[in-house]
């Protein structure tokens, strides 16, 4: 195990204890969703969300455009915060506690829940400084710590190779896949226990969106992923478990609001789904 | 946790197929299939009339025939690959792709045994045939015919329902094996026929039975593809209770 684990044992104090004993075959829910609905103003976009993410294992949202599944996403480090009219119903639990308490800081959750987008984001400085930003922010000062960091982060991201002779370069130099494994590596850099990746892999060619895929499958057993993807291949290969949302238009509004239609091992989701709406859209008969 | 709530299933304007040429050469690739089994059932009552008729022209025929099927039974399961290999298929249509290759396999070898048949008819040759056992042969033969149309027809319409019945009429043609078995024993002892010919009869009569368990295999195949269940789920939920319970002493 990567000493990236080792101490980033710290960032789950909070409940673990009390799940253990609920813990099941494949491990602890590290989130739980509760009739979770999100409206934008009086829109409701996404509504009755049951989910429980488990710890370790790369859980993938598909589903058509508009069903909701980055909506869903953003609940998880609460980044629907940022947006002006955007409100949450119903309960998230991240290890049993409710995200969306009064005594939880949104800016702790996101430390602890980091988030990779969909186009890479380097900061425009130097490799080095990116993936320093944020232990820095965290009050990391001695340059031997935040060395070791940057070099763990970059072998972690599988990247190290590529740019262990210019850390000192402009992040903005790199190609579009060496960017976004940057930006996992700069998520990695602050320890956080859960990523979210919003099609992080839409605006890469195939080579690097497999670079990106295998390194999912290496730091599974340190992270649990949540990602968004349109590439329902890319789900079938890289999650364990699958939930496919889907939209239906809302009688009263006329307007189309996002549900959780099933939510699956990918392997079932993709040989033998328990919803006729599933297996419609994941052969293409629903468009 | 999967289906949640009823949700209203999409309006049918949203019902459009957006992988149409795929689902038109899955739909093709069955349809070749369901025509190439039924050439089979064509061929069981005439590899029967070959047999009761000592037609050597006939069997020599049917034999030469047979290199058709195995080319046309290659080029299906060619397209089943090549479906694999572009496609990507998923869920119902990847259990058709599955059920495809399977089902290609059972087809081709019912038609060896078919031709087994033939191949039998020329061993025999210029030997009578005692008339019980004849008609049983008959028989056997109706029912193989019978059985194979049912599991034809099963696989072309996707029916699940009637593919599970085809365990149970194929007990009747493993019914019609045993008495064949014992009216070659009893025709061996009363010197009505020869150790030879006794010998090629209980084989003739093992080609039939096969058939009918190829049929029966197709059945299985097409509840596969319907329903995503196969039989051997229920041995292997046995076996994991076995296992599970050896574990525990």
């Amino acid at each position: 195990m990567s000493s990236v684990s080792d101490t980033s044992a710290a960032p789950v104090e909070i409940a673990v204890a009390e799940n253990a004993g609920q813990a099941q075959a494949n491990g602890p829910n590290v989130f739980e969703t509760r009739d979770l609905a999100v409206f934008y103003d009086d829109f409701r976009a996404v509504r009755e969300v049951n989910l429980d993410i488990r710890q370790h294992e790369i859980t993938a949202f598909i589903g058509p455009s508009g069903c909701g599944k980055s909506t869903v996403l953003r609940c998880f480090d609460r980044m629907n915060d940022l947006i002006d009219g955007a409100r949450v119903e119903g309960t998230v639990s991240y290890h049993g506690v409710d995200l969306y308490g009064p005594d939880v800081d949104a800016v702790e959750v996101r430390r602890r829940i980091g988030m990779v987008f969909q186009k890479p984001n380097p900061f425009p400085k130097s490799i080095y400084d990116n993936l320093a930003f944020g232990p820095r922010l965290n009050g990391i000062k001695k340059k031997a710590q935040l060395d070791e960091i940057v070099e763990q982060s970059l072998h972690r991201a599988a990247l190290w190779d590529e740019v262990k002779s210019r850390l000192k370069a402009s992040a903005m130099g790199l190609s579009g896949g060496q960017q976004q494994r940057l930006c996992i590596a700069r998520c990695i850099a602050v320890k956080p226990e859960v990523i979210l990746m919003d099609e992080p892999c839409s605006a890469l060619d195939p080579i690097a969106t497999s670079r990106i895929e295998e390194l999912m499958q290496e730091i599974k057993t340190d992270y649990t992923i949540i990602i968004v993807t349109h590439n329902m291949q890319q789900a079938a290969r890289v999650s364990d478990r699958t939930a496919f949302f889907t939209t239906e238009v809302n009688p009263e509004s006329d307007r189309r609001t996002g549900r959780l239609v099933e939510y699956n091992p990918t392997s079932k989701i993709f040989s033998n789904p328990d919803d006729e709406r599933t297996e419609q859209y994941v052969t293409g008969r629903f468009g | 946790m999967s289906a949640l709530d009823p949700v209203p299933v999409p309006e049918p304007d949203e019902h459009e197929d957006l992988r149409s040429t795929f689902h038109h050469e899955l739909d093709e690739i069955r349809e070749a299939i369901a025509k190439l089994s039924a050439g089979v059932t064509e061929a069981i009552p005439r590899a029967t009339e070959i047999l009761l008729t000592q037609d050597l022209e006939g069997a020599e025929y049917m034999i030469l025939g047979d290199d058709e099927v195995d080319a046309k039974s290659l080029e299906l399961e060619e397209r089943c690959y090549a479906v694999l290999a572009l496609q990507s298929p998923v869920a119902r249509d990847l259990r058709q792709v599955v059920s495809a290759l399977r089902i290609i396999a059972e087809v081709e070898r019912s038609a060896d045994l078919a031709v087994n048949i033939c191949k039998a008819a020329r061993r025999i040759y210029g030997h009578r045939l005692d008339p019980r056992l004849r008609g049983i042969v008959q028989k056997m033969g109706d029912q193989a015919q019978k059985i194979f149309k049912e599991a034809t027809e099963c696989y072309l319409t996707s029916d699940a329902v009637r593919a599970a019945a085809l365990d149970d009429m194929d007990s009747y043609l493993d019914d019609l094996q045993r008495q064949f078995v014992q009216g070659i024993f009893e025709s061996h002892s009363g010197d009505k026929v020869e150790l030879q010919v006794a010998v090629q009869l209980a084989v003739v009569a093992r080609f039939y039975e096969r058939i009918g368990d190829h049929a029966v295999n197709i059945g299985e195949r097409v509840r596969y593809l319907v329903t995503g269940w196969v039989p051997e789920h229920a041995g292997a939920a046995r076996f994991a209770t076995r296992a599970a319970a050896s574990d525990l002493e």
